[in-house]
């Protein structure tokens, strides 16, 4: 029997119209590594929470079919028993901590097990050496970054010596130099195995699963790729060593004219919280029909940034100038109606009680909801998806749909300066595809689009200009291409999208 | 910004006190303002716990709040002069009469009040709530409940995080908040906290995902690798408490 194995398993959580897991069958051996691959919102993280046996406890739906893990019946197990096999990291580190300090929380699991505290010391020391973070055991959780608390989940899980150990989208809410550290540990934990703090070489190779989109670092170590679509597994084999020829199923993008009308104007902006600068001395111009992609590390000052040219936060010295009006003496409520603002979680941004409602809920505020904003409204939510939803309620959607309503609820009254922190983030390649095609249709009708992100490809394909941010200056600001040299001479390659992936980039009409 | 009422590490008297030893001094401190009868002893208590806050150079004046606490006590302290008129007569200018009464039971009452909000600040900034959750479990506290308090404490800052990201949302899509409706002000409200509602109850299916996951209940007990110790100086602190606590019951039953 194998370590892992999924007889006819379908799950379906109340309410919902589809399985999110249909009639899966699969097995996976002892040190297998696997790779979850599929859209967003296709059962990845629900056939995470299945082996992990937290389905079957902790959500309401109904289920058939068997799940084992070593021959326990996960099913009918409580998620204690399943636990001495199974480890889970989950997406967001933040929400999975249940100590204050690095130390307690790879402690946390071991206490709970009622080891011995010397015992327990010694698994700290080995597990946080497993993740290159043994230089992080004193330090408050609160004070670490992205990547470095993706590690200490990992090492908490890790520490009870599971023999299985699911990853679910570790690196989605992580910037690429962060991205890299994380996988490069997964890449560690492959290539050197996981011998417990014994160091017993004839230990079993420690199983490990992947859901990841960001599958370039993972193909030197040959994983096994399951694909799923729709609740279903749709492809099961290894992952190819080269990604495909065309990177990103990007639809075509339309360049704008060259209209040069300022929409914003920036000079020596300083800015920050609690007396601490964030921003300091910043200077930038951006100009209608111009898409500015914003990149750099977690806490480099580009959300600030964002949140500055809003008004959302008073600059403590500089001047800053949004479409012709001084942000220090505008009110927001001036500003927001020429402005429209995208946060980072979906969930932030809802605030009506239908799809329609949340639509047209800016317009309604800013007293401009007639006839025609209505039309461009309906249209915009046909294009997105959600034509046919107007009376669902905004969390009823999945995470791709909240993300495209939270667009189309700042297009409809047409806002001349969009600005975007992190969008895409969860996001699968079709979803981007149409967010992106839609943000350059509003730069070709003379819009300025301020977009925080970090995906190397998409900048290149779609943003005019790259501006790079570190310990809140701006590093490098110049059209992609020759950002991403600069970006590489300065060392910052996770950022830096390949001369190899640009060509295959060119290929596609532009 | 004026720095928040929060724990600031350090290595003073106070900050090496275990913290269920302090929260001992801090319940006798309060009993004691109460019990005494005249300003004398409050005064006192209060020059000791600014010693002790200097020594822990804690930024008392500088704190969120603390001017509001100072006039207040100002207030209390005014009150007490201006409406007690019976003893020695120290001013008179018109009706306004000040005696000498009136000034001990100014100083007294601003006195009890300033020593109570002065100890809670002392014992808040100088205790490591995490210690003081694992101290209460190793005392006995059932671990579930320890627990609850170092998860409110992670969720806290969280959650004032996503409120303030959820207001700065609603300012963007054109929310006013300058309404006199009561009916819109109910609006606002549930916008603002339906978002909030679905964080916290992602954030509480993470964290049960988590902790159950990490095997947390499935033994009546556990361990602990962080030992709160009780030192030499905190054996001394609580035989130094339990004397005073006996004078203090002593006083009581001769009175």
């Amino acid at each position: 029997m194998s370590l892992i194995e999924l007889q006819d398993l379908t799950f379906c959580f109340p309410g919902r119209p589809r399985p999110a897991l249909c009639d899966l069958t699969l097995q996976i051996d002892a040190g297998e590594f696997v790779v979850v691959t599929g859209p967003s919102g296709c059962g990845k993280s629900t056939l995470a929470l299945a082996i992990g046996g937290y389905l079957f406890q902790q959500y309401d739906g109904e289920s058939e079919g068997n799940l084992y893990v070593a021959g326990l019946d996960v099913r009918n197990s409580p998620v204690y028993d399943v636990a001495e096999m199974v480890g889970l990291v989950q997406q967001n580190p933040e929400a999975q901590f249940c100590t204050l300090t690095v130390q307690d929380e790879v402690a946390f699991g071991l206490e709970n097990r009622c080891l011995p505290p010397d015992e327990i010391r010694q698994r700290i020391a080995w597990v946080l050496d497993a993740v290159s973070a043994r230089h992080l055991q004193d330090r408050a959780l609160a004070t670490l970054s992205g990547g470095e608390k993706q590690k200490v989940a990992i090492a908490a899980a890790l520490a009870a010596e599971p023999r299985v150990l699911i990853l679910d989208e570790p690196t989605s809410n992580l910037d690429p130099t962060a991205t890299e550290e994380v996988l490069r540990v997964i890449a560690h934990i492959r290539e050197n195995g996981v011998f417990g703090p014994q160091g017993d070489p004839g230990r079993e190779v420690l199983t490990v699963i992947v859901v990841e989109h960001k599958l370039d670092f993972l193909r030197p170590l040959r994983p096994r790729q399951i694909r799923m679509a729709d609740g279903c597994i749709v492809g099961d084999g290894p992952l190819p060593g080269q990604p495909p020829d065309h990177i990103l199923p990007l639809p075509k993008a339309h360049r704008a004219g060259a209209a040069r009308e300022s929409r914003v104007r920036v000079e020596g902006l300083v800015a920050g919280y609690n007396g601490q600068p964030v921003l300091d001395d910043v200077n930038l111009e951006i100009n209608a029909s111009e898409l500015v992609a914003v990149m750099g590390d977690n806490g480099s000052g580009k959300t600030t940034f964002l949140q500055t040219l809003l008004g959302l936060l008073r600059p403590s010295a500089g001047r800053i100038e949004v479409l012709g009006r001084d942000i220090r003496t505008t009110p927001v409520s001036q500003i927001a109606q020429d402005v429209g603002f995208v946060f980072q979680n979906p969930d932030h941004q809802l605030f009506a009680e239908s799809v329609w409602d949340e639509a047209v809920f800016a317009p309604r505020n800013f007293e401009c909801l007639d006839g025609e904003v209505r039309t461009h409204a309906e249209v915009l939510l046909a294009e997105s998806g959600l034509g046919e939803r107007h009376a669902e309620h905004p969390y009823r959607l999945s995470y791709g749909e909240k993300r495209r309503l939270n667009l189309v609820s700042i297009l409809t009254y047409r806002p001349r300066l969009i600005l975007l922190d992190e969008v895409l983030i969860g996001q699968d390649p079709a979803n981007a595809a149409w967010l992106m095609g839609l943000l350059r249709e509003q730069v070709a009708e003379g819009a300025a689009v301020v977009m925080v992100n970090h995906n190397p490809e998409i900048t290149l394909r779609y943003a005019d200009r790259l501006v790079f941010f570190a310990a809140g200056q701006i590093r490098v600001d110049a059209p992609p291409k020759a950002a991403f040299q600069q970006l590489a001479m300065l060392g910052y390659n996770a950022y830096v999208c390949t001369p190899a992936d640009q060509r295959k980039l060119e290929v596609w009409p532009v | 910004m004026r720095p928040r009422i929060t724990y600031r590490a350090g290595s003073s008297l106070l900050h090496r006190l275990h913290p269920l030893v302090k929260g001992g001094w801090l319940i006798w401190g309060t009993l004691f303002v109460f019990i005494v009868p005249g300003p004398l002893p409050v005064l006192s208590l209060l020059g000791l716990l600014s010693v002790l806050g200097g020594h822990a150079r804690l930024p008392l004046g500088k704190l969120r709040g603390a001017r509001l606490f100072i006039l207040t006590a100002l207030a209390l302290a005014t009150l007490q002069i201006l409406f007690s008129r019976d003893g020695p007569v120290l001013l008179q200018v018109g009706s306004l009469t000040i005696t000498q009464p009136g000034i001990e039971a100014g100083v007294y009452v601003a006195g009890r009040f300033i020593a109570v909000i002065l100890m809670s600040f002392l014992f808040v900034l100088t205790t490591d709530p995490n210690a003081l959750a694992y101290a209460l479990m190793q005392t006995g506290l059932p671990y579930r409940y320890g627990f609850a308090l170092i998860t409110a404490l992670r969720l806290v800052p969280l959650f004032e995080q996503e409120g303030q990201t959820v207001y700065q949302a609603q300012l963007a899509r054109g929310v006013r908040y300058d309404t006199r409706s009561p009916r819109r002000f109910v609006t606002l409200g549930r916008q603002f906290f339906m978002p909030m509602l679905v964080s916290a109850l992602s954030k509480v299916d993470s964290l049960a995902v988590s902790m159950e996951g990490r095997c947390f209940g499935k033994h009546p007990a556990r361990t602990y690798l962080r030992q709160v110790r009780f030192t030499l100086l905190d054996r001394s602190a609580l035989i130094a408490l339990l004397i005073s606590t006996a004078l203090i019951i002593l006083r009581i039953l001769l009175l």
